[in-house]
């Protein structure tokens, strides 16, 4: 009798592993960086900070990326109970409560690393920079971390207007001016810290790595358009923090990782594999932010043909082509080549025909269906999962309108599963699988709307 | 026109159980109105135009039943109250909604009413985060954006000098807010806690010089009144998020306690710094409003270019206002409230613990989630709180 030998239901990409490996290291190189006495900062994922620090000589260490570790090791719970005794309400953000628990164990061990933290640790920081960028808690938490730690933290401003507003003459010139005015201030900031002085030439370098990064990122997310999908938002979210949280990596290591990772999708695209070794059922969006101490769940879902072919958070930007060949200020440089304006990105993604109706809509409604749900029409989604967490409210609060617009206008229904990105007490995976298996009647039933509509998918 | 039977207290009260009654009234003149959620978008300007800010706030007594399809159960129930409002049509009155980024949900927010409220005139303030430098150019900046939509929506202009006049309207109106706020000193106060808030509440309701008549009434109706509050043995200062409504106070103040001072946004924080008179306005403006108002949606710092930050120097710099409350109020406990799911008021609840601590100062923490009914289990932590303080 032949034994039936069951693959896993996920094929994950081996240029992932590399990428992950640079990641890991952050944690052992900060901790030796900082016995040798260089300075050390814990950065809030933004778009501005690292290649600026790293330019500077600083180390740089992602407290965001640290608590997610701690939460996929099953080892955040201890120190987000330390966070409530510390006084901090049960529905702050996931991560900032770890990082507070962990802080409130460093000071407790007078700087040292706590023996239980993973990975080696989060060296004590010497600069905290936090963000306006994305979210409250950004700034909010790394203010609470001066309980912790006498170091100096600066939260680098960055504009946020709404999509309307966005699109009102002057605002981008006005927000490019203001990213320009506040990096400058950061820079003098730093100067004065570290007693040195910003090496130009270098931050070209950090930056280009950085754009470049994110250019080959773009250009892998393009290939999962592809049926089937080469690539699952698994092995997207394990490589992300490569780029996001690059720390003092060199940035060229990574330009290379990403490159291979292009090459490997490309070439499951032009062979027809796929992410999934079951046939792909159901291509899903992951609308949300990841629940990273249950990650398995999603191989559950991938063994009923679920392939997750892109997800709403930490997507890169399409690559801004400027020519600035006339720009002599390294910072004006900086930000330019980075900082796009959002009528600009959207008759570069929609073209000349529908971009004045997203234009027109975003006017008349203050927000655009056609922007919104692009994606979900790019990579032709049969639904979505919608992770609601109890502790982040920059993620969760979009999310009702966004699935009530989606099955209104491309017949997309949505899964809502309910969770945190670090407390596993509030997933419930059993439930939340149960509440998957039927939603297949769901979009097996809009599939067939689709198609009677006439819908390209 | 219409003219108003009641005077102060009384006129309050009729004004807090009908608040949109005096806006119809003025809008079926032809006065335009619009409505403002919390303390950041520059009312001065609408006043300049003529037009009516109103305050935007939720209900308490009433359940959410039409928001939940556009804002999860995960965030500020204050704003989910708005929508739901906003929703059912309780702000068709209204001839414009302007927001702005106070917060990670009151940004969604802003969208999410445009898409589904349909205010005709909308307009989102994008305000910086930190009181930087750059930031307060920023906001200037964004300012006069919204000057300008503000302008092209009423068809007219606003002169400076004209904004210079709405400035010292306003200033007025936070002049006799605080002198409302002098009668709270005196033991027992001569305005309770849920009086105090009922009035805020009002005059955030009515054109601003009909908020500063009522006022001028209110002050001198207390002063002679009978039926003051009575003298307790706790006087407290509430700080923390919305409350923009009085179960709450009504409850603390059914105990052995009055409330004589808050650091809240329905009470006095929109009212205790003047708009400084500048040549050009905008710059007293953005002062005003990005760096005056104290309200944990901005991050402050002693010194930002500090090598090192010394934490209780910082906590000085950033609550030593409330050390001044309590002493020039000579409160003696301080309830810290915030609604559930406010991540800038969570977060600041252990800082400011941190400085009452350092000030010997006893505070307690209360989360609630803006619904009458939680309010019991509330009441007896506030009996234990005041026993403790004797
Ligand atoms: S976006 Fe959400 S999860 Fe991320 S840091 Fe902000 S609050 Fe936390
Ligand atoms: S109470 Fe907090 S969450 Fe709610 S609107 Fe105010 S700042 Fe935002």
């Amino acid at each position: 009798m032949t034994q039936e030998v069951k693959t896993r239901p996920l094929n994950r990409l081996k240029s992932m592993y590399a990428l992950r490996a640079e990641v890991d290291k952050m944690y052992q190189v900060g901790g030796e960086a900082k016995a040798k006495g260089r300075p050390v900062a814990w950065v809030m994922l933004e778009g501005w900070a690292n290649p600026i620090l790293n330019a500077m000589d600083v180390i740089t260490v992602y407290p965001e990326n640290y608590s997610s570790l701690c939460a996929a090791q099953k080892l955040a719970g201890p120190f987000l109970e330390r966070a409530e005794t510390e006084g901090y309400p049960t529905h702050l953000c996931g991560y900032a409560r770890a990082c507070v628990g962990y802080s409130a164990r460093m000071v407790e061990l007078d700087g040292q690393i706590p023996p239980e933290a993973p990975a080696g640790g989060m060296p004590r920081p010497n600069l905290l920079i936090s963000s306006a960028e994305v979210c409250d808690a950004r700034f909010k938490w790394f203010q609470s971390l001066g309980r912790y730690f006498d170091a100096p933290v600066w939260t680098l401003e960055s504009p946020s207007p709404n999509a309307r507003e966005s699109l009102t003459p002057g605002t981008y010139e006005r927000n490019t001016q203001f990213l320009i005015n506040e990096i400058r201030q950061f820079v003098v900031f730093l100067e004065k810290l570290l007693g040195k002085k910003m090496e130009w030439d270098k931050l070209d370098f950090t930056s280009d790595g950085t754009n470049e990064i994110n250019r080959l990122r773009w250009e892998i997310n393009q290939l999962r358009k592809a049926r089937p999908c080469p690539m699952h938002t698994r092995d997207f979210w394990s490589v992300m923090s490569a780029a996001l949280y690059r720390g003092a990596a060199d940035p060229t290591v990574i330009v290379d990782g990403n490159q291979k990772m292009y090459d490997e999708v490309k070439y499951r695209v032009d062979h027809g594999i796929a992410a999934i070794n079951r046939p792909e059922k159901y291509r899903m969006s992951f609308e949300g932010l990841a629940p990273w101490h249950s990650l398995s769940f999603l191989d559950d879902l991938a063994d009923r043909g679920w392939n997750f072919v892109c997800e709403s958070a930490y997507s890169p930007g399409r690559p801004v082509v400027i020519d600035l060949s006339k720009v002599s200020d390294p910072i004006e440089r900086y930000v330019r080549k980075r900082y796009r304006s959002l009528a600009s990105a959207i008759e570069i993604e929609f073209g000349p025909e529908e971009a004045p109706k997203v234009k027109e809509e975003i006017m008349r409604e203050g927000t655009s269906y056609r922007l919104r749900l692009k994606h979900i029409r790019d990579y032709q989604c049969d639904g979505v999962v919608l992770h609601v967490l109890l502790s982040c409210r920059a993620a969760s609060s979009g999310l009702s309108l966004f699935s009530d617009q989606l099955l209104d206008v491309y017949k997309v229904p949505s899964l809502i599963i309910e969770g945190d990105i670090i407390d596993t007490s509030l997933f419930n995976p059993v439930e939340s699988l149960k509440k998957a298996e039927a939603f297949e009647d769901t979009m097996d039933h809009y599939k067939k709307v689709r198609k009677n509509l006439g819908f390209e998918w | 026109m219409v003219i108003a039977t009641k005077k102060g207290l009384a006129r309050v009260q009729e004004l807090y159980q009908d608040r949109p009654q005096r806006v119809k009234e003025l809008k079926a003149e032809g006065k335009k109105i619009i409505g403002y959620l919390c303390i950041y978008p520059v009312t001065e300007m609408m006043t300049a135009l003529d037009i009516v800010p109103y305050r935007v706030l939720g209900d308490m007594r009433e359940s959410i039943t039409k928001a939940d399809a556009y804002l999860p159960p995960v965030v500020c129930p204050f704003l989910r109250s708005c929508l739901d409002q906003g929703l059912k049509g309780k702000y068709d009155f209204l001839d414009g909604m302007v927001t702005s980024h106070i917060c990670d949900v009151g940004s969604s927010l802003s969208g999410i009413w445009h898409y589904t409220v349909k205010t005709p005139f909308h307009y989102n303030i994008d305000t910086p985060h930190t009181v930087h430098e750059t930031a307060l150019n920023q906001t200037k900046g964004v300012m006069k954006a919204f000057q300008k939509a503000l302008e092209d929506f009423a068809g007219k202009k606003i002169t400076n000098a004209k904004l210079k006049k709405a400035i010292i309207l306003h200033n007025e109106q936070r002049a006799l807010v605080r002198e409302a706020y002098e009668l709270k000193k005196q033991d027992p106060p001569l305005i309770s806690g849920a009086e105090t808030l009922k009035t805020i509440k009002v005059i955030q309701s009515i054109p601003v010089a009909e908020g500063n008549a009522l006022l001028r009434d209110i002050i001198s109706e207390v002063k002679t009144r009978k039926n003051k509050p009575a003298k307790k043995n706790a006087r407290l200062l509430v700080w923390g998020s919305i409350l923009d409504d009085t179960p709450l106070i009504e409850m603390i103040e059914s105990l052995d306690a009055n409330v004589v001072m808050d650091d809240t946004c329905v009470g006095s924080r929109p009212f205790f710094d003047d708009v400084k008179i500048t040549p050009d306005p905008i710059d007293g403006l953005a002062q005003h409003y990005l760096v005056d108002i104290k309200c944990p949606r901005t991050f402050r710092a002693r010194d930002f270019y500090a090598a090192k930050k010394n934490y209780m120097e910082d906590l000085k710099t950033r609550f030593s206002y409330l050390s001044d409350y309590a002493r020039e109020w000579k409160a003696n406990g301080v309830i810290l409230q915030s609604v559930r799911y406010c991540d800038t008021h969570g977060y600041e609840v252990p800082q400011v613990r941190d400085y009452l601590r350092e000030i010997d100062l006893p505070g307690i923490y209360l989360e609630h989630d803006y619904t009458v009914g939680a309010l019991a289990p509330l009441k007896t932590r506030v009996q234990g709180f005041l026993e403790i303080i004797g």
